[in-house]
């Protein structure tokens, strides 16, 4: 009897143990921000980014498990051109509308990870889908940079790198402006979270 | 060749006419030179590039009921032929079918945010419907208001921060342009119909209403767009030949369409 329910307590604590390896982290918005650079004219790359971000990511290094749950609000891009001065609208004004972000109709874009590649304890590779203007298609991200430390002034324990990857307007269905204005979206990520 | 159908200027003006034109000139016979606006808007989706049904977007919906909209019209000419209330029960039908359209923005605004803008849409799609095909026997007229209520559309939605839907709405009053070129040669030869009201004002009603709510152009340039309609009811010069007459008309209808692309500069200006 003694047996059976020391066996049972030890099985019912394994998965508690395994468990305890991940640890969650959620997205300081204030220091993440998703980056795009887009061909204008084949002249240069227009970089813009998305002000508000948020998520949380989760990390077992023992397992070398991790996932990602990202959400971008759409409306808060910026390129850098938000005075229309003159000019009946911004490029920002216009990336809000239904020609590129519809932000009207898809207030926010999500990314989810479906599986993490490790390179050691760090994990080097994100394979995950994106879903834009109501498409969800495969998008990954390579980790560039890892790291987890203290904050320096906090003491909190945080992790953080940068990201990049890259896709095509085109197969979320952005179509307009293609190919004057590049259908390759390239994506440079940088973000930092805190432990839960 | 390429290059120039991927031309935005060609996708929505010389193409929209050529399609509205040949359909027009060989259909007209048999009374469906009415679906010349539903043949350039066709060919502008086409070249654009813009057909796909997944994920049913707001303007997925647009360019699904603008064209659904000359099949009824059809329909309606040779099966049921256009009574006095016809115009307004379609008017009504397309009306509920613009809330359809808005549906994935309205259900994100709070309650009666979203009732004041299905109510404005649906209430702006029934006047722009029920007025033009009450028009269904004047092909002069209809092809004037036709051809202001695309291009009106059209360039109030540049100016409104929506490219493509101003190239929807410029490609329609192209269409709408070369309808009413066949009418002023043929007269009264040229039959409009409920297949040309039905699918200019449904494509130019719905094209604005996305302008208006995906993008930004103000609720009064849709008051003016509406008043195009109307604009086209004033005396012509009955006596005079049809291309006469035309002229007349779409000066009429151009009063209104040039004032909603002003509300739209002066919004863009000030907002």
């Amino acid at each position: 009897m003694r047996k059976t329910l020391l066996a049972g307590m030890l099985l019912a604590a394994c998965p508690l143990a395994a468990h305890a390896q991940a640890e969650t982290y959620k997205v300081d918005p204030i220091h993440s921000f998703p980056h795009f650079g887009v061909d204008h004219f084949g002249v240069s790359t227009i970089w813009g980014r998305f002000d508000k971000m948020n998520g949380t990511f989760t990390i077992d290094r023992a397992g070398k498990k991790a996932a990602v749950e990202l959400t971008i609000e759409t409306a808060s891009v910026t390129t850098g051109d938000n005075d229309k001065g003159s000019r009946p609208r911004s490029r920002d004004e216009h990336l809000r509308q239904a020609d590129f972000f519809n932000t009207a109709e898809f207030p926010r874009m999500t990314y989810k990870s479906t599986n993490v590649k490790f390179n050691g304890d760090a994990p080097s590779e994100i394979e995950g889908q994106l879903t834009l203007l109501g498409v969800t298609k495969p998008v990954n991200i390579k980790l560039d940079r890892w790291v987890c430390r203290e904050h320096p002034m906090n003491k909190r324990a945080m992790c953080g790198g940068d990201g990049s990857g890259s896709f095509k307007r085109t197969d979320f269905g952005m179509k307009f402006g293609v190919p004057a204005i590049g259908d390759e979206v390239r994506l440079k990520i940088n973000f930092e979270g805190y432990k839960e | 060749m390429q290059e120039l159908l991927e031309n935005p200027v060609i996708q929505s003006s010389a193409a929209p006419f050529l399609a509205g034109l040949v359909v027009a000139a060989t259909l007209f016979p048999v009374r469906l030179a009415g679906l010349a606006p539903a043949a350039g808007f066709l060919a502008a989706v086409w070249l654009i590039g813009a057909f796909g049904f997944t994920p049913m977007t707001a303007t997925r919906k647009i360019v699904v009921l603008s064209l659904a909209a000359p099949v009824l019209g059809v329909l309606a000419d040779l099966a049921f032929k256009p009574t006095r209330a016809t115009p307004p029960v379609l008017g009504v039908l397309f009306g509920a079918a613009s809330i359809w359209v808005i549906w994935s923005v309205l259900v994100q605004r709070p309650v009666q945010e979203a009732a004041l803008l299905a109510a404005g849409v649906f209430a702006f799609v029934l006047a722009v419907v029920a007025l033009t095909v009450s028009l269904h026997d004047q092909a002069v007229r209809a092809g004037s208001a036709g051809l202001f209520l695309g291009l009106g559309t059209g360039a109030g939605a540049v100016i409104g921060a929506s490219a493509l839907l101003g190239q929807y709405g410029l490609a329609l009053g192209a269409a709408c342009g070369s309808f009413l070129l066949l009418a002023m040669i043929l007269g009264k030869r040229v039959f409009a119909g409920a297949t040309f009201t039905l699918a200019a004002s449904v494509a130019a009603a719905l094209i604005a209403a996305g302008a208006m709510v995906l993008a930004r152009l103000p609720w009064t340039s849709l008051v003016a767009i509406a008043l195009i309609p109307l604009a086209v009811r004033l005396p012509l010069p009955e006596k005079s030949p049809a291309w006469i007459q035309a002229i007349v008309a779409s000066l009429y209808a151009l009063a209104p369409a040039a004032g909603a692309c002003a509300l739209a500069w002066q919004s863009a200006r000030t907002v």
